[in-house]
């Protein structure tokens, strides 16, 4: 069960990051913005409801998906089939991103600066696929005890590269999209995964190679966000756009 | 702001109840955990989706708008310099009290083998970050292309992370993850798409985004600094 002593740190961990956003933007609004005191209200309103929604998130994620994500990782390591870890690991990864908040709140202000033309539903669902491809590929390493520089040399290498083909638009959103995958439930659960994996396998630095997967995690949204924009670059010269 | 509710309850059990179908899937074929176990995994599920709903609505009540304020009159109403001071400061500050940062910052310090104090790389990443943010935010002022940024900050990372120790490539890289903060992440972009909807000649889609990402290479960047002084 989770302690009393555990969800103080996580309320006074939401507490710490609120209070400099807040802080700050009363300077703001003191020195530059003044805006109706309504509005300050109302935005000061959003922020507090917001950050109890984060601390009831995260209690909930530390309940429910921190000490699960150690047990299905070691039942998987027990298992012997590395395919079956790469399918499970895949199809987890999927399901994370698409819990992540940060993700779903990414695509959506995607959405409406692009006036709608670029769906949310579009980004989410790249986003998801390029981070279980990846998580996939992270359990393959674990399995097969591959350095993380081996995959992250040709992923950033390949990342260069697809800055070119993508359509100009879509880079800056790839950008952000591997800052958000890596949010709470992908480093609670996902890196649980790959630590009880790991140990469960034997033999193994279990610590870096579950710290490793959270750099691929990084990665993988910015890759599949840019082969999106070059496939659209590549549909819209065939259109003759 | 019922239907609103209503509306984000919905976003966040669809968001969620994959994972648990997935989670349950495993518990009934390989994994078996025990049934208390199980019933804490469900109820953790449960109060997870009421805080994603309730975080939901308000960042759509306060924290958003707080971004595309600030962002919609720092142009108006303020120099360059400041613009970026204020991108700067925003990132410094919401970075260095993430919990993330400390835990990286204490594992750096435990991979140098005590030779580079924790309290010290906290700042660095922090520091890595806010520069890398503000240099972002002036990307936007000055029209510079974000792909030649992001193609000389990655080549840079690698070329570093083939240099420096081994055991700091695997921190260094994780240390990009440092930037998601649910709150901070979402505020930044705001503001970002905020100067580029009121700069002349920038358009909020094309040029807004990539704050967030092309920040997330500084703490990559300092941390394997940090690593090739140490070695």
């Amino acid at each position: 069960m989770i302690s009393l002593a555990q969800i103080a740190s996580i309320g006074r961990g939401v507490l710490i990051a609120v209070t400099p956003l807040v802080l700050l933007f009363l300077v703001f609004q003191i020195f530059l913005l003044r805006l109706p005191l309504r509005q300050v209200a109302d935005i000061l309103k959003g922020t507090a409801i917001a950050a109890t929604g984060l601390f009831l998130f995260l209690v909930g994620v530390s309940m429910a998906f921190l000490p699960f994500g150690r047990a299905v990782g070691a039942a998987l390591g027990a298992l012997n089939g590395s395919w079956l870890l790469i399918a499970v690991g895949a199809l987890l990864g999927f399901v994370t991103a698409w819990g992540e908040p940060a993700v779903r709140i990414l695509a959506d202000q995607v959405e409406e600066a692009s006036n709608g033309s670029i769906r949310s539903s579009v980004v989410l669902h790249t986003i998801c696929i390029g981070v279980a491809v990846w998580v996939g590929i992270g359990m393959l390493r674990i399995s097969y005890d591959l350095s993380l520089l081996h995959l992250l040399l040709p992923g950033y290498g390949l990342a260069i590269l697809l800055l070119w083909l993508s359509d100009k638009d879509f880079v800056g959103i790839a950008a952000d999209a591997g800052g958000v995958a890596t949010g709470p439930l992908a480093n609670s659960f996902l890196l649980a995964l790959a630590l009880g994996a790991s140990s469960a396998m034997g033999g193994q630095n279990a610590v870096a190679s579950g710290f490793g997967l959270v750099a691929l995690i990084a990665l993988a949204p910015t890759l599949s966000v840019m082969v999106l924009g070059s496939l659209v670059r590549l549909k819209m010269r065939k259109s003759g756009a | 702001m019922s239907s609103l509710f209503r509306d984000q309850l919905l976003e966040a059990l669809q968001a969620v109840v994959p994972l648990v179908l997935a989670v349950c899937l495993l518990q009934l074929t390989v994994v078996h955990a025990p049934l208390a176990m199980f019933l804490q995994f469900l109820v953790g599920s449960v109060i997870a989706v009421l805080g994603m709903t309730l975080l939901f609505v308000g960042i759509d009540l306060g924290v958003l708008p707080m971004g595309r304020f600030v962002g919609a009159e720092l142009p108006v109403k303020g120099s360059l310099a400041l613009i970026m001071a204020v991108a700067f400061s925003l990132a410094f500050a919401t970075t260095v009290p993430e919990p993330d940062v400390l835990v990286l910052s204490t594992q750096v310090d435990e991979a140098s083998g005590g030779a580079i104090p924790g309290g010290v790389v906290h700042y660095v990443i922090a520091l890595g970050l806010a520069a890398f943010v503000a240099l972002a935010m002036g990307r936007i002022i000055f029209g510079w292309p974000l792909k030649y940024l992001l193609a000389a900050s990655y080549a840079l990372a690698l070329v570093l992370a083939a240099a420096a120790p081994p055991e700091f490539v695997s921190l260094a890289f994780d240390g990009g993850s440092v930037t998601t903060g649910v709150l901070s992440g979402p505020v930044i972009i705001a503001v970002s798409i905020g100067v580029s909807s009121v700069l002349a000649g920038r358009s909020a889609l094309g040029d807004g985004f990539g704050i967030v990402g092309f920040g997330s290479v500084g703490p990559i960047i300092a941390i394997l600094l940090l690593g090739l002084l140490r070695s």
